[in-house]
Formats: structure tokens, C-alpha cells, sequence
């Protein structure tokens, strides 16, 4: 038989309001004062070589002013090479490891190091209100229990997956609420007053004792249970997939007209053929004949063309994602287009003055089909590449770089001299001119058809700069000699075949 | 009848014919000859050397045009000498701040930021953050040139990026920057 409890409105809404007023004052604990100076402080200075929970070129900061007293910090933080000649021993023993000196800090008063400070340990709760202040649709008592889970939990548990305990998604329906309630606020008397199950977990788990949690209130278990019970929200990633598909379905329909109207037309033609009168039939063949003759020399123009080119590169690289949402700019990593023929393909090292620390791509980032998953295989090809090992962040030692077969895509025919330099650092042509949208590009296209024509065309339009006093003399002789005031880049000689063909 | 299959058949063979382009394969080229170098190009592999490589690193021990040889090593000990020691070879008829920010823009500004505040554009966008101020710093032209050439902490080396005398240019509106920000 089962026991329903009979809830008052107005006792509903009293725990209601207890429950909000509850989430309210944790969020509002969580954004005041020191953390979120600190956040901002450990950004600015610390963040350059130190992460929260990973080693980077110093140690991991979470949680660093337990292992350390709180003096010993402010003097190692504002200048840690005149403590290390102090004769400090921790401080000599942390150099010893690292081997590298830390940038000395005066400007941080202590007050700004206990913010920072505040922050290092603040993090894991805050980084769950954060998160889940993002999905907004989400259940406040699935959100709070995600930031006990962060706090207490996920040291030792995973949501899917074993990790020191087992995987906590969907606990719920393995055992009992009251069970539950029992065995986290203090495991081992449960596990000493007899339970079964609890031996049993205790067994299948290498027989460690679970840390016993009195701290947590009964709704604070609720809370817990109900997060294990819906998990994390995906959200983002849906929406984009949602629209891909839309957009598709809208280009087929478009095809779907086009092969009506061809369809129309050859029937139109069939039918003409099949008629008893030769002047229709006449039609008909001129008719056919034109057709055939227009693709016919299309497609012999389109010999050693290779506009649309869009080959399949060795790695997805996005010049969307770092050219268009980062704003690097081209020359950044094709620097050679400055100052050489070649525009030059980026070496490795290039890469890695970003991927260094950036070892993952963001969560909703997708590139075509492919998601934050493949992305950051993706990544790791670079350190296939150059033998980087991001564990340790270093160099593998005697690593035999094997470099990455990008497939070139604009590519003119040797019998075709062309000059990067001339273009980008002379003419002072931005490079999206020829190579079109690149910045909207995921997968590189070439963009123009690199004709001859495409070339004069461009060469009989543009006026040269007729700033430089250099050429001052030339630059006159030529406006007399054409009779005019700008003189364009074809004028110049830039329409003369040994110009580009020798 | 018969003629119904010969227009059929021969619109099936043209619509095959144009169909089958491939956005990943090159078109076809007359003459292939004359469009493909015989000579190897830059980035093309090449058999003769060991790394199959044609673009080569300099040979050790020698010095290519338009550079410079730098006698601090990449070590702790190397960026404290070149702080103390180095100073620029630019006097100040050669200074070009205009090109110094456009180099500035190009290659430093995506992370120190335009005006070196350390707020560039991967910083706003949390990708690559702790960027520190310029003015918070210590930083001479010495020093400033040394860790363009070899990079620090998180920072790469920009050598491959900028010539010397480019990255002296580069050195002197990073200073400039400073001064600014320390106003």
C-alpha cells in the first residue's frame, strides 16, 4: 500500500519560497566580493603560467593556500627569488622542481592576493553556478545539487564512468532514497549496522571506504539526488545540428525546382521530335545543337580552372573559427606573404604559440559535422606533429617531427610568375581580394578562377598609388603620356606579357 | 521510335558527362607539362634531402641574408644578460612607429592587445588569458627583443614570423605602448 502525504498549498508554498531564498543567498554568496576580484586579478597576472587544476609551466593553484600558510604565500608571490635567497627550504624545493623563476608580483597588495586566493579555493562552486546559470531551463534543485556534486562529489565520482567510486548518473533508480540518504551521511555505520548492500558496494568498489558526508542537510541530498537522476543538459550543440538540417533541406528543395524545369523542357523537346512537322523538329535540333555547343565550350574554358577546388585537408582546420571569431590576422601565420613569392604555409611552430595552452577546442564549437569530440583530435594532430606532450607541457626529447601534408589549393601554372610581396606589402591589397571570404570559410576553397582575364581585368581597374616621391618622375611621364590624371596598374605595364610569362 | 532511344540515350551521355565534377579533385589541364614545375617549389616534398623536406632550416654556422646572429641563449641566465645588455641597433632617424604598429597589430596585438593592455582579442574571448599589462612589467628593449626571439613562459617564439630588423621596429613600439600606458 503506498503513503501519499497530503501537502497544504500553503505548505507547498512556504517551501517553495524557502527553497528560492535558499538558491538566491548561495548565488549571491558566490559572486560577492573577494572571488570575483580574485578571478579577475588571477586572470590578469597568474593566469599566464598557472591553471586551476592542471600543471601548465607552474603547478596547479587549486586549493594551494592549504598546502601553504598564508605568510609563506605573500612573500613567494611578491617576490619569490629574493625568498628562495632567503634561505626559505620550501621555497628552494619548489624552484628545484620547476627550475624556473616565478615573475615577481610587488604590485599585488595582500589584500589582492587574499581575493586571489579566495578564488583558487572558491572555484569549484563556482564554476557549477556558472554553468548552470547558462542552461536556463534547468531545475534550480538539479542546479544546486550539480554544485554540491562539483564540491563534494567529483573528487571521487564521475556522472558516467567509474572513477575512484562508481558512476552517479541514474543512482537513483539502482537503490532507495532512504538508502541513499543513509549511506552519504555516514557510510560506514551503515555499513556496521548490517546492511547488505553496503557491504556489497564496499566490496565492488577495492574496499574504501566512502568519505562520510553529516555536513549535507536532507535537502541538500534531494537536491544531489535529483541531479544524478537528470544529469547534465546538453543544449547548445542540438540547436546548431537543428539548423544544419533545415538549411539542407532548403537547398534540396531548390535542386527539386531546377530538375522539374529540365525535365520540363526535355519533355517539351521529346515531344517536338516526335511531332509530324519537320519545322518543329528543325527548332528542336538547332535548339540542341546550341545547348550542346554552350556546354561544350564551358566546359573547354573551364580546362585548368579550378575555381570551387575544395580539397580534404589532413587536418580540420577552420579559418572560420580562427580567422573570423578570433580575429588573428592573415599575415599572422602566412608571414611570408610580406616579404616573399610564396604566401607560406604556417610551420608547426606557428600553431603552437596558440595550442600550446590551447590543447581543446570550446564545447559548442563545431565545424561542419564535426563536434568538440573530433575537434580535439584534431588538435592533437599538431602534437602528433611536433612530439609536444600536453601532460607534461614540454617538448618530447629526440622526437622526430613529422610534418603535416596540407594540400596546397591555389596553385597557378608555372608558365604564371606571381609575387605575394608585390601584392600584399607594395600594393597594400587585402588578401580576402583574391582569396575571397576566408574569415567565413570552414573548409578552404579557392575563391577566384586565377585566369589571365581575372587577372588583366583587375590590372586595367586599379589605380596605382601615386604617393611614393621615388617615383615621382615616372609616375608624371606616364599621366602625360596616357593623358591622365591616375594612372592604372595596366598602364603602369602591368598588361605586358613578360611582365608574368618569361 | 528508334530515334526517341537515339535522343534519350545521347541527353543520358551528356547529362553523365558534365555531372561527375568533384569539388576535391583538380580539373583536368592541357598541356600538364607546362603547368607543373619541374623544379621543386617550396613547400613540395623532395627526396634529396633526409627530411624529405625542401624548405630547410639554415645551415648551422651560417648566416642568411636579412638576419642577424644572437649570441644570448634561450636560458634564464640568456634573458637576464640581454635585459642588462642588449640595446637596439636602430638610432632615432630609423625608427618607423607606423610600421612598428602595423607589425605590432599583426603578430602581438591578438593577445597584448592594440594598445598592450593586455587585452586582446583571444584574451576577451578567455582563450588564451593572463596576459600581463606592459606597464606592469620591467621590460627593457633588451629584454622585449629577447623574448620575441625565443618566446617566454607561454608565449612562443615569433622569430620565424619577423625579420631582425622587423622585430627591432616591433621592440621600439612595444615601448612606446609602455610609456603610453604608464602615463
Amino acid at each position: 500500500m503506498k503513503i501519499v502525504n497530503q501537502h497544504s498549498p500553503i505548505q507547498q508554498l512556504t517551501k517553495l519560497t524557502f527553497v528560492l531564498l535558499f538558491i538566491f543567498s548561495t548565488s549571491l554568496f558566490a559572486q560577492q566580493g573577494d572571488a570575483a576580484n580574485g578571478k579577475k586579478l588571477f586572470k590578469a597576472n597568474c593566469a599566464a603560467c598557472h591553471k586551476l587544476d592542471k600543471k601548465v609551466l607552474g603547478p596547479p593553484l587549486k586549493g594551494v593556500s592549504e598546502k601553504r600558510d598564508r605568510k609563506w604565500l605573500y612573500s613567494w608571490i611578491k617576490n619569490s627569488a629574493e625568498f628562495i635567497k632567503s634561505g626559505d627550504a620550501d621555497a628552494k624545493a619548489i624552484f628545484e622542481e620547476f627550475k624556473i623563476p616565478m615573475t615577481p608580483f610587488p604590485q599585488l597588495s595582500n589584500k589582492d592576493i587574499d581575493d586571489i586566493l579566495a578564488y583558487t579555493d572558491d572555484k569549484p562552486a563556482k564554476k557549477a553556478a556558472s554553468g548552470a546559470g547558462a542552461s536556463t531551463k534547468v531545475d534550480p534543485k538539479v542546479k544546486l545539487g550539480k554544485k554540491l556534486f562539483k564540491a563534494n562529489c567529483a573528487a571521487c565520482h564521475k556522472m558516467e564512468g567509474k572513477l575512484v567510486g562508481p558512476g552517479l548518473k541514474g543512482v537513483t533508480e539502482r537503490r532507495e532514497k532512504e538508502w541513499l540518504h543513509a549511506w552519504i551521511k555516514d557510510n560506514n555505520a551503515l555499513r556496521k549496522s548490517g546492511d547488505a548492500i553496503a557491504k556489497q558496494v564496499f566490496e565492488e568498489n577495492g574496499k574504501m571506504p566512502m568519505t562520510p558526508f553529516p555536513q549535507l542537510s536532507d535537502d541538500d541530498i534531494d537536491a544531489l539526488l535529483a541531479y544524478f537522476k537528470v544529469g547534465d543538459v546538453k543544449k547548445v550543440v542540438k540547436n546548431t545540428a537543428g539548423v544544419n538540417t533545415t538549411k539542407k533541406e532548403k537547398k534540396s528543395s531548390g535542386a527539386w525546382m531546377n530538375w522539374v524545369v529540365i525535365l520540363v523542357i526535355l519533355g517539351l523537346l521529346i515531344w517536338m521530335f516526335l511531332s509530324k512537322v519537320t519545322f518543329l523538329k528543325i527548332i528542336a535540333t538547332v535548339f540542341l545543337l546550341l545547348v550542346g555547343a554552350y556546354f561544350t565550350f564551358d566546359w573547354l574554358m573551364g580546362i585548368g580552372v579550378d575555381q570551387g577546388y575544395q580539397p580534404i585537408q589532413p587536418i580540420a582546420f577552420s579559418h572560420k573559427i580562427h580567422a573570423g571569431d578570433n580575429k588573428i590576422d592573415c599575415q599572422y601565420c602566412h608571414s611570408s606573404a610580406k616579404h616573399s613569392k610564396t604566401s607560406g604555409v604556417p610551420t608547426a611552430n606557428v600553431c603552437m604559440n596558440c595550442h600550446k595552452s590551447i590543447s581543446e577546442v570550446a564545447d559548442d564549437t563545431r565545424v561542419g559535422a564535426l563536434g568538440k569530440e573530433q575537434l580535439d583530435k584534431e588538435i592533437q594532430k599538431i602534437y602528433n606533429a611536433v612530439g609536444w606532450d600536453s601532460d607534461n607541457m614540454k617538448y618530447k626529447e629526440n622526437y622526430k617531427p613529422i610534418p603535416i601534408k596540407w594540400i596546397r589549393v591555389h596553385n597557378l601554372p608555372d608558365f604564371a610568375y606571381y609575387n605575394h610581396s608585390q601584392h600584399v606589402t607594395v600594393a597594400g591589397i587585402k588578401c580576402q581580394k583574391c582569396h575571397g571570404p576566408v574569415e567565413k570559410m570552414d573548409e578552404m576553397k579557392q575563391h577566384s578562377p586565377l585566369t589571365m582575364r581575372w587577372c588583366l581585368d583587375c590590372h586595367k581597374a586599379t589605380d596605382v598609388n601615386l604617393d611614393n616621391k621615388y617615383y615621382a618622375k615616372i609616375h608624371k611621364q606616364l599621366s602625360e603620356k596616357y593623358g591622365v590624371e591616375k594612372v592604372t596598374i595596366a598602364q603602369l605595364g602591368g598588361k605586358e606579357c613578360g611582365k608574368c610569362h618569361y | 521510335m528508334k530515334s526517341l532511344i537515339k535522343i534519350i540515350f545521347s541527353l543520358f551521355v551528356i547529362v553523365v558527362f558534365f555531372s561527375c565534377s568533384d569539388k576535391a579533385q583538380r580539373n583536368i589541364q592541357y598541356m600538364p607539362d607546362m603547368y607543373r614545375p619541374v623544379p621543386y617549389e617550396a613547400y613540395s616534398t623532395n627526396p634529396n634531402f633526409a627530411n624529405g623536406l625542401s624548405s630547410q632550416q639554415p645551415v648551422a654556422g651560417t648566416v642568411a641574408r636579412g638576419s642577424a646572429p644572437y649570441d644570448y641563449p634561450n636560458t634564464e641566465e640568456g634573458y637576464q644578460a640581454a635585459k642588462a645588455n642588449l640595446v637596439s641597433p636602430l638610432d632615432s632617424t630609423q625608427v618607423d612607429y607606423k610600421k612598428g604598429k602595423k607589425l605590432f597589430n599583426m603578430y602581438c596585438a591578438i593577445c597584448h592587445g592594440k594598445k598592450g593592455d593586455g587585452n586582446g582579442v583571444l584574451s576577451q574571448r578567455d582563450k588564451f588569458v593572463g596576459i600581463p599589462n606592459y606597464a606592469s612589467r620591467e621590460i627593457t628593449e633588451g629584454s622585449i627583443y629577447h623574448v620575441i626571439m625565443y618566446g617566454r613562459n607561454m608565449m612562443g617564439s615569433h622569430a620565424s614570423q619577423l625579420q631582425p630588423a622587423e622585430r627591432w621596429q616591433v621592440v621600439h613600439y612595444v615601448e612606446k605602448l609602455r610609456n603610453d600606458l604608464k602615463k
